[in-house]
């Protein structure tokens, strides 16, 4: 059996505009002007299985959103198909809105003035459930996202934190089978921002909800995702376990070397291997694993260096990603 | 019945907030008050100096007709083009299209919402205070008067949204439709009779306006006057026509537009 809820095959988006061209007069750029285009997605394809925590990342202007808008059927790709749950979003685009939630980082779906419970009622009946549904499934959500200490404020007077939490909540009041977020904690504060990946973890493993987002925030990726899919220039460029991105990326290791009593000094170090940190009580050095093993480099490491205690570990994520931004 | 049950929770919706704030009532009421008084006084004078009597018409006359676009304009209608654009620029579009619904079903229950609750409280006080200060013509006691009255409301309420609705979808294309709709709101104003009585109409403008979308849209404010009782099934046959040649615009371009939809900052 096929358990794919997303399959993606050779996606395409173009944006033509016009552009003045100077040398031309006003009447030709009124009635003939010059047309530019844009390839914002170049024949991109993947798939996501249900239950699956997905991760798709680039940088500004890779092809991110214009592909979660693709998925959505907000947008009508120049190319390509798309399915999710056996739907075309540019055909099916009601239907498909009953099993998917969206949630667009930095706009609001929310009635400022009104309390959070007028909003998901709102959105339960734009939904179609029944009115005794939508109770059970507010009930449901104040206690999964913990709404109850501001189900009756305004919306405009919760925090940024609780009105994401909100959000997120809003776009969950139909179970949807699958939900996408776009940059979900953009602004939020590292508190704000740990709460939100709990409790999309906690509707993955209690719903078995299909979580596809778009981040800027490695913690996001990190914490959340287990598959990393990286698009830059509207190509997809990498689709791996997220935990395989720092070994697969990043030909470096980083070692700590923490000394018996001082470092008194910092000699050259052998071919591949190149001072981060020149500290009395620390250095920091960076192996390049293309030119030297570690078993190698800690040997000579040893050689060079009276050393207490040693620490081998990989770049963090957010250098890997950065590199694999600056090689595309 | 999903449509049904979702416009009367967006009704419901908004009215609430209205009574969460009940200060713009106030600034509403203050605003029609100021508009529409100012021109009542200015043609009360006018009509003074003129013995009472203009191209056959009485001050009454022409009072009920001025207050009827004002009370209709309470209504916020044309404002659907604005919030379409508004919904393009700030790309709130997209927020919208990922829900089961129709975006222009969506957008044109919400218009009515957002007036209805101001209109309703506005129009019964000031229906109650302009009989009592300047009395009742004999042509609204007639049988006929209200339902008629009805009947052309709602065709104008049809008719203004499916007119504004073609100025809002522009922004799909042009993203700023300001000087369209500026042009647009205009001609529904004065051939709507909003300066100028339409029973003061010279002729050929007076075939304008009850010929033109932009004047049928207001035929609200021409069921006062005498001619209503034998013409009302005309106006209202050209306010059907319109209904239904610009349904098949909006229609059109509502297919079209979804399409070019290009969200901002995405």
């Amino acid at each position: 059996m096929n358990n794919d809820s997303i399959i993606v095959s050779n996606l395409t988006k173009k944006f033509t505009f016009q552009v003045k061209n100077k040398a031309s007069g006003w009447l030709k750029n009124l009635f003939f002007p010059e047309k530019k285009e844009i390839v914002a997605v170049n024949n991109i394809s993947f798939s996501v299985k249900s239950g699956e925590r997905i991760a798709f990342i680039g940088p500004n202007g890779a092809g991110k959103s214009t592909t979660i808008k693709m998925l959505t059927g907000i947008l009508f790709p120049t190319s390509g198909k798309i399915n999710i749950l056996g739907l075309d979003p540019t055909k099916d685009r009601k239907k498909l809105a009953y099993q998917i939630g969206t949630v667009f980082g930095q706009r609001s779906q929310l009635f400022p003035n009104l309390p959070l419970t007028d909003s998901l009622e709102f959105f339960g009946v734009m939904y179609d459930l029944s009115d005794s549904d939508i109770k059970k499934r507010i009930a449901e959500l104040i206690k999964l996202f913990d709404l109850g200490s501001f189900i009756d404020q305004p919306v405009r007077k919760l925090s940024l934190g609780q009105r994401m939490r909100a959000e997120v909540a809003a776009s969950l009041i139909h179970k949807p089978k699958i939900i996408l977020l776009d940059e979900p904690t953009i602004g939020l504060d590292v508190v704000a921002k740990k709460s939100l990946r709990d409790l999309l973890l906690k509707i993955n493993r209690e719903e078995n909800t299909t979580i596809f987002l778009t981040s800027h925030d490695v913690g996001d990726v990190e914490f959340l995702c287990e598959r990393t899919i990286v698009i830059n220039h509207g190509v997809v460029i990498k689709d791996l376990p997220t935990e395989e991105l720092s070994t697969t990326f990043v030909n470096e290791k980083y070692i700590d070397l923490i000394p018996e009593n001082i470092f008194n000094s910092f000699p050259e170090l052998p071919e591949g291997i190149r001072y981060s940190l020149k500290d009395k009580d620390k250095i920091i050095v960076v192996v390049n694993i293309k030119k030297i093993n570690i078993q190698e480099s800690l040997r000579k490491l040893l050689n060079i260096f009276e050393v207490e205690d040693i620490d081998v570990y990989n770049v963090d994520l957010e250098t890997v990603i950065r590199n694999i931004y600056e090689r595309n | 019945m999903k449509g049904i049950r979702l416009a009367k929770k967006i009704i419901k919706t908004l009215i609430k907030d209205c009574l969460h704030y009940p200060s713009r009532l106030i600034i509403d009421t203050f605003g029609v008050i100021a508009r529409c008084g100012v021109l009542l006084i200015l043609y009360w004078y006018i009509f003074k100096i003129n013995n009472g009597v203009i191209s056959g018409t009485t001050f009454v006359f022409a009072a009920w007709s001025i207050f009827f676009y004002f009370s209709f304009s309470v209504l916020r209608l044309r404002d659907i083009s604005r919030l379409m654009m508004q919904d393009i620029q700030s790309g709130n579009v997209e927020v919208l299209f990922s829900k089961p619904i129709s975006y222009l079903f969506y957008r044109i229950w919400w218009q009515i919402g957002s007036g209805l609750y101001s209109f309703v409280v506005i129009t019964t006080l000031a229906v109650i205070a302009l009989g009592f200060i300047i009395g009742f013509p004999e042509t609204m006691t007639i049988g006929i008067f209200i339902p008629t009255l009805i009947l052309t409301f709602v065709c104008a309420s049809i008719l203004s949204l499916l007119l504004y609705s073609v100025v809002g979808l522009l922004s799909f294309w042009i993203e700023d439709i300001n000087p369209v709709f500026w042009i647009v709101d205009k001609a529904v104003m004065i051939l709507g009779g909003s300066y100028l009585p339409v029973a003061l109409f010279p002729a050929f403008m007076y075939k304008i306006a009850l010929y033109s979308p932009f004047g049928a849209a207001q035929f609200v404010t021409h069921t006062v006057y005498e001619s209503w009782q034998n013409n009302w099934y005309q106006l209202v046959g050209i306010q059907l026509f319109w209904i239904i040649l610009f349904g098949l615009v909006v229609y059109f371009m509502f297919k079209k537009a979804k399409q070019k939809v290009s969200v901002n900052g995405g």
